[in-house]
């Protein structure tokens, strides 16, 4: 997608591509689960990025979104992601620089009201 | 399925021919103003012109779209351009009445917050509103126009609701008094929160991450995320939408260039975010179970605040009007 061309060329020197997941190192052995792992790892990232489009990182949503990545991924790896682990797998195949917030948000902000208590609050009740 | 209901109406005899009674159908009469589904929306249109063919009546209707500034329907401005006018059967129609006005609006509205929300996981959750105001066009349908598809079908059915699963927030009773209280001075006692704030916004988000990895004895990053969250929705709405008409110009006196209101304002700001809280995160397409992690991270929240409410909040505010934030203003 957007930009990121030149670090995937650095991590296809790793050997640890999407676009090549069938062939290992034939040297080493135990890199050979790492790789599925990191496969694993993009897929389900993918996957979380089509509930969470990367346009919606740019803007005030951005921490809400950024939280719903990685309680997604925390749930389909099952095991803790930081903010940061996120944004630099996103880094892989986004950048997020060259994204413009979308024009929803826009509209949230360009719309002023008043502020104004909901009529539910002014009910006495306890609970 | 159909493309165009004119081309349609040639095979339209087989089917419908024995239980289509045609003087029963015609509900629109030429001239009127009505309701016509066009989309996924439904949009203000006039019949033209009133047909009755191979026993079923055909409205050529006009599309009466008015521009209201919003940006979202001009998307669908460019989308009809080319059907401004159309003949459209009855199962299009709707009576221009207040109740399907309503409906329109809660179309529009769901149209509005859903754009993005490509994904068919939530189609699972059917909005029962829009179910609602299908209903009776089923009904209408199946009388009128049986076997046959109106084209846009397909729009319609798309369109899920984000609103329709709305986080809850409940705040917690003596919160809500707060806010009832800050109703009060604002609105109807010409008062205002003394500005700067002490504690403000950031100070009590940073108390709270305190607190809480104390409490759990490791630093979340999951809480660190929802407390930036905070804090940018904060900064943000508070322009937008969280303030009372009489405390504008304050705002445009107290904040001045790029500072951000969060170090300025305090609790008793920040607790009305949590009122507009559903409506903001309505435009992020969180999964359930997130939300509801989500959600009662963010009721934790609430709770300290209640907890230290004597601290956080101020029992009486600022009388004196004309002293914005210079703290010149003297006291009643």
């Amino acid at each position: 997608m957007e930009g990121g061309g030149g670090r995937e060329k650095e991590e296809e020197q790793d050997g640890v591509s999407v676009h090549s997941p069938c062939k290992a190192p034939p040297s080493s052995a135990s890199s050979l689960p790492k790789e599925q792992q990191q496969v694993e790892l993009e897929l389900r990232l993918l996957e979380a990025l089509e509930i969470y489009p990367p346009v919606k990182l740019r803007g005030m949503h951005r921490h809400f979104v950024l939280y719903g990545l990685m309680e997604f991924l925390r749930r389909s790896l099952d095991r803790q992601f930081s903010p940061d682990e996120v944004l630099q797998l996103l880094d892989r195949f986004y950048n997020l620089e060259v994204l413009k917030p979308d024009d929803e948000e826009m509209d949230i902000l360009s719309h002023e009201e008043d502020f104004c208590l909901p009529q539910s609050y002014f009910v006495k009740e306890e609970s | 399925m159909g493309s165009s209901s004119k081309e349609e109406t040639a095979t339209d005899a087989d089917t419908s021919s024995g239980d289509t009674p045609p003087s029963n159908s015609n509900v629109f009469s030429e001239g009127e103003r009505v309701l016509a589904y066009h989309g996924p929306r439904i949009y203000e249109a006039k019949v033209q012109k009133a047909e009755l063919r191979k026993k079923e009546w055909k409205y050529f209707v006009h599309y009466l779209v008015s521009i209201k500034g919003k940006q979202k329907s001009l998307l669908w401005l460019g989308h009809l351009a080319n059907s401004w006018d159309e003949w459209v059967g009855a199962d299009r129609l709707m009576k221009h009445t207040e109740e399907n006005v309503i409906k329109q609006q809660a179309l529009d509205k769901k149209q509005g917050v859903d754009k993005s929300s490509k994904s068919g996981r939530s189609a699972q959750t059917k909005p029962k509103s829009s179910a609602d105001a299908k209903a009776d066009k089923e009904d209408l349908k199946n009388t009128v126009a049986k076997g046959k598809k109106r084209k846009s079908d397909s729009g319609v059915e798309k369109d899920n609701s984000s609103m329709e699963k709305l986080v809850k927030i409940q705040i917690p009773s003596t919160l809500k008094k707060q806010l009832v209280d800050d109703w009060e001075f604002v609105t109807q006692q010409d008062k205002l929160v003394k500005l700067p704030r002490s504690p403000n916004v950031d100070d009590i988000l940073t108390k709270y991450l305190e607190y809480r990895s104390k409490k759990d004895g490791t630093m979340t990053d999951s809480i660190g995320e929802i407390l930036k969250g905070i804090r940018c929705y904060f900064d943000k709405a508070l322009p937008v939408m969280l303030l009372y008409k009489k405390e504008r110009q304050q705002y445009q006196d107290v904040v001045l260039d790029d500072v951000s209101p969060s170090t300025i304002y305090g609790a008793e700001h920040l607790l009305r975010l949590f009122v507009k809280f559903p409506e903001l995160l309505a435009y992020v397409n969180i999964e359930e179970e997130t939300l509801t992690r989500l959600q009662q991270k963010l009721m934790d929240f609430l709770k300290f605040l209640q907890k230290n409410q004597s601290t956080f909040f101020l029992s009486a505010y600022d009388g004196s009007r004309g002293s914005e934030g210079k703290g010149k203003g003297k006291d009643d």
